[in-house]
């Protein structure tokens, strides 16, 4: 180590502050130069940070794939159905919905549901319907529309040029319960036809309807399914074929003269099980001695546990069955709105929610047969047990049918449909209208015209007639029976338009005057009707409901010797005796039902499927 | 001020210079076309968060495919280190064969990257599926067939690594009710297409034959062609067995009358309309009263026994025709650009999964013969193959001829014969 040699001239050692001052001056740089090093590193990181998170490729953060943000769908579901199952779906439809479920993006899923007829359904499913799926009372009019639908696209592909597979108006549907079309027959009528005994088909109902004039059996309409099937029976039987109907051989004269002798034996026709559960409840065993109905009625009936049973009797010919589908539409290819992507959600959710075994089970008690092939129909407090809790020989047989009936082509099941209409049993018809003043109030006038010529429209029949009284103070005006055809309808149609509002409401003579025409007619090959429409209280009439009732009672307990008028009364509006028109109805054999403005049209085209 | 705060005053200027040319020039490079007219920009990801695997199954094997994806996710799997998930969409293959040849899964045209995609477009791609898995082989070909026309190229490979591979097999067998084919076989012989058609044209029906008049006449049931490629099979089978080979041609269909003899058969068919994809589980549903027997796939057949036997008061059983079509289910990855590497690999992965011993063993609890050899037909104890041995099924299957797939015009001419001849 070695020291620096100091000078004698050298002053005393003091302090110096120039060297600790150098030294101070020397680290002040050396920090600035660091502090302004750092300080490029932690803007170069701060731009660095700020590029990655404009990029998007923020490194704080995992990395994620592009995704388009986009509103959540709306995940409400709206199901037409078929007003025969329309009460048991509604019950799955309020379970389903208790759950509260929801879309993966949080939106409850709903189901609601609208009861349409079958036809109807097909249809509006073609333009834009306001629901998503459809639930007919069989594949027949997925079927339809499918057809209909492809006509309407005129989708004829260039041959070869594609597959022509796949391009359809419904998505793949499923089935949630079945229950075959059967003849329901009163027990005591059923073992006089043969039953258990011997097999029953519906040879023996119709010798039986045509041999016995005091047998009453009907078949609803072909717009739903037992309607239309119990109609492919008639013209099969009447071909002489149980399979390979064609359209030559429905339309042979032989095939028409036999639906039309059998058609003739009905007392009326109308709108299917959900009415036929309705007039069971309210007449019981007054009510018809047979009918065609899903075996679902027999149950449902028998369950209530009121007077005499009912039997299923499966047609020996063979039967077919209703299929319950469950379809979602495949809307937008015409502008309309499309089903979105949560509505699928909430379509696919009940889809598994009505064949899961919950709601299958309740189907099952419901009278329906599941499409849940573990569930076991004979199962000890199945429905369709073989013998009851009484003890009692099951009036249905889940080991039936045996046989079915052969679907024809849709093509062919049209023409059936529309033969029909030449074929049916014919109908007179009087339409009975209160025009007194109170319809002038609002659109009552308007909007029951308007339902007068719809009526007419659904009148399809070549031999049906229809003939209008209008009231008020007393009978104004009584146009007599007259047939439907283009004359026909276009004075009917100008009648209709020229009725003007005015008087009081002598709704009871008005009736009578009506009865009274169409047993001067005494046509007993038709059926014979009355429509009343009413929109107060009675207070002008000559005759009292007790008089009326005196006199349509002795008429109807001599249908034997007269002709057998049925009346079916609608209540219009409010102001109404519910009571009287209930009354007059069931005296008549018909039915009372209240329409408003919205509803009166589709009320008289209920009606006329009665026809 | 010192040199030294020169110095640090032009350190930071210089810093600030750097933040501000950076700003500048990232804005300047943001300026691109498409956000100038209001679209937005494109979004290239090199690694997404999460990975689906769409599949698009054919019916028979969706239960056993869906059941697989489920117990899958439940390993957590990963590709590459992102988590992946198995959807499984059911179609069935002639549904699906009429999407791809329309487009309507949206492939890109030819020439379209995907990395030149909108995130629009490439959000449109979110539901195209991964992997398709149809009945046959021969409708992968058709689809790529369709395909080459537009793109020039194959998407379904057959060859590599990429190829489509069967997961399983079924083959087309005779079910029929016990009571039935005991008479038919008293009547004919063996159960077989030309048995069926002489039942079929029996005029009295059932009583003709020798059966109960109860019966009603015969009802033949196979699949809607229009609604499940197993009906296509069942008429090409029965084409076999009329022309006595393997290979039918578009001079066989047209033959007039072969026309008329496979006419006479599906006339015995009771109702083409409601019957739905699941024709199986719909011959099940309403047993001997829609249909005495018919041609149908051995593992929809098994998979619905159980149904049958609880459901009705006559078993059913299996028969082995001469003239056989088998159903191969190839899993098939779609190799073009809509779907990336990640989702390719990791259908892949999924691939090896369904065909490990494992997800082998478990298809046979659906009635499917395993497409890997190691895995024998009583390799489970649930295995169908030995559940309804009583009932006919075979494990090894009789000696039988296989027909060869159609191809695209016979498989048109057959439709076109059914809608003009059958369906309407």
């Amino acid at each position: 180590m070695s020291t620096q040699p100091r000078s004698p001239l050298d002053l005393p050692t003091s302090p110096r502050k120039s060297q600790p001052q150098q030294g101070t001056r020397g680290d002040t740089r050396l920090y600035l130069v660091i502090g302004a090093v750092l300080l490029l590193c932690v803007c170069a990181g701060l731009i660095f940070l700020a590029l990655q998170f404009f990029d998007g490729d923020n490194p704080l953060q995992p990395e994620a794939e592009a995704t388009t943000i986009a509103a959540p769908s709306n995940a409400t579901l709206t199901i037409a159905v078929s007003p025969a199952m329309a009460p048991t779906f509604e019950m799955l439809v309020a379970q389903f919905n208790a759950q509260k479920l929801q879309t993966p993006d949080g939106q409850p899923m709903v189901v609601q549901t609208v009861a349409l007829e079958p036809d109807k359904m097909v249809a509006q499913s073609l333009g834009a319907p306001a629901f998503q799926a459809i639930a007919p009372d069989s594949s027949l009019w997925l079927t339809q529309l499918e057809q209909r639908w492809a006509a309407q696209q005129g989708a004829v592909e260039e041959a070869g040029s594609l597959i022509p597979i796949g391009d359809r108006r419904i998505d793949a549907p499923l089935r949630y319960a079945i229950s075959p079309i059967v003849i329901v027959a009163w027990e005591s009528v059923a073992r006089d036809l043969g039953w258990p005994l011997e097999p029953v088909g519906w040879e023996q109902v119709q010798r039986k309807a045509t041999r016995d004039p005091d047998f009453k059996w009907s078949h609803p309409s072909t717009n739903n399914a037992s309607g239309l099937l119990a109609t492919l029976a008639e013209f099969y039987a009447g071909a002489g074929l149980t399979r390979g109907l064609t359209e030559d051989a429905a339309t042979a004269q032989t095939t028409l003269d036999y639906v039309r002798a059998v058609e003739a034996t009905v007392r009326f026709y109308g709108e299917g099980e959900a009415v036929i559960m309705q007039r069971l409840a309210a007449e019981g065993r007054d009510f018809l001695d047979a009918f065609v109905a899903q075996e679902q009625v027999v149950i449902a009936w028998n369950q209530l546990g009121r007077g005499e049973r009912l039997v299923a009797l499966y047609p020996a010919e063979g039967t077919l069955w209703a299929d319950h589908p469950l379809a979602l539409l495949e809307l937008g290819a015409n502008g309309e709105t499309p089903v979105t992507p949560n509505q699928r959600n909430t379509y696919r959710a009940f889809g598994a929610y009505i064949i899961g075994a919950e709601a299958q089970q309740q189907l099952l008690l419901a009278g329906y047969r599941p499409t849940d092939l573990s569930l076991d129909l004979n199962a000890p407090g199945s429905p369709f047990a073989a013998v009851d809790t009484a003890g009692n020989e099951s009036p249905v047989d889940w080991r039936q049918p045996q046989t079915t009936l052969q679907m024809p082509p849709a093509s062919v099941i049209e023409v059936v449909q529309n033969v029909w209409w030449f074929t049916k049993r014919p109908t007179n018809v009087f339409l009975v209208v209160d025009t007194s003043g109170s319809m002038a109030e609002g659109d009552k006038l308007p909007s029951t015209q308007a339902a007068l010529i719809a009526f007419l429209i659904q009148m399809q029949g070549d031999r049906d007639r229809v003939g209008l009284i209008e009231f008020g103070s007393g009978v104004k005006r009584v146009e007599g029976l007259r047939r439907l055809d283009a004359d026909g309808r276009s004075e009917m149609t100008d009648i209709i338009n020229s009725m003007t509002a005015r008087g009081n409401t002598a709704l009871l003579d008005a009736i009578w005057e009506a009865y009274g025409y169409l047993l001067r007619e005494d046509d007993r090959e038709a059926i014979n009707a009355i429509v009343v429409m009413t929109d107060g209280q009675e207070n002008a009439s000559n005759l009292s409901l007790r008089e009326l009732q005196k006199r349509l009672a002795q008429q109807s307990g001599a249908t034997e010797t007269g002709t057998p008028v049925v009346i079916f009364t609608i209540g219009f509006g409010d102001d109404l005796d519910d009571a009287m028109l209930e009354d007059i109805a069931r005296v008549g054999g018909g039915q009372y039902r209240r329409a408003s403005e919205t509803d009166i049209q589709e009320l008289y085209r209920i009606i006329s499927t009665y026809f | 001020m010192n040199r030294t705060r020169w110095i640090f005053v032009g350190i930071l200027v210089v810093a600030l210079l750097i933040v501000g040319i950076a700003l500048l020039v990232r804005a300047l490079n943001s300026e691109e076309p498409g956000t100038q007219t209001g679209e937005v920009a494109p979004i290239t990801v090199a690694r997404p968060a999460s990975l689906t695997v769409r599949v698009l199954t054919s019916l028979p094997v969706e239960p056993w495919v869906r059941s697989a994806a489920e117990s899958y996710n439940a390993t957590q799997p990963q590709q590459d280190g992102i988590p992946v998930r198995v959807e499984v969409v059911a179609m069935d293959g002639l549904t699906a064969l009429g999407r791809w040849d329309r487009n309507e899964f949206g492939a890109l045209e030819a020439g379209v990257r995907r990395e030149d995609l909108s995130a629009e477009q490439l959000a449109e791609l979110s539901d195209f599926p991964t992997v398709w898995i149809p009945e046959s082989r021969y409708l992968v070909e058709l689809a790529n067939a369709a395909y080459k026309e537009r793109l020039g190229q194959d998407v379904f490979l057959t060859d590599g690594e990429y190829r489509a591979r069967p997961i399983a097999t079924s083959l087309f067998t005779w079910g029929i009710y016990e009571t039935r084919a005991r008479v038919l076989q008293t009547k004919f012989g063996e159960i077989s297409w030309q048995t069926i058609h002489d039942a079929a044209v029996a005029k009295g029906g059932w009583p003709e034959l020798g059966g109960d008049p109860a019966w009603g006449y015969f009802k033949l049931v196979v699949p809607n062609p229009n609604k499940n490629v197993g009906g296509l099979h069942a008429m090409i089978a029965a084409a076999g067995e009329y022309f006595g080979r393997t290979e039918i041609t578009v001079e066989d269909i047209t033959n007039p009358q072969f026309q008329q003899w496979l006419k006479e058969l599906m006339g015995s068919v009771t109702d083409f309309s409601s019957a739905s994809a699941y024709t199986a589980e719909d011959f099940a549903l309403f047993g001997y009263s829609v249909g005495d027997g018919g041609q149908l796939l051995e593992s929809d057949l098994l998979q619905n026994m159980q149904g049958i036997l609880t459901r009705w008061e006559d078993p059913l059983n299996l028969y082995y025709p001469r003239y056989v079509t088998w159903f191969d289910f190839p899993y098939s990855i779609w190799v073009g650009s809509e779907t990336t590497a990640f989702e390719k690999n990791a259908a892949l992965a999924f691939q090896r999964y369904l065909l490990g011993d494992e997800q082998q063993q478990v298809a046979l609890v659906y009635g499917l013969r395993p497409a890997n050899p190691r895995v024998p037909m009583d390799a489970n104890a649930e295995s169908l193959f030995v559940k309804w041995q009583a009932r006919g099924v075979e494990p090894v299957v009789p000696r039988a001829d296989a027909m060869r797939n159609p191809d695209r015009e016979v498989l048109l001419s057959l439709l076109r014969w059914f809608e003009l001849n059958v369906a309407d």
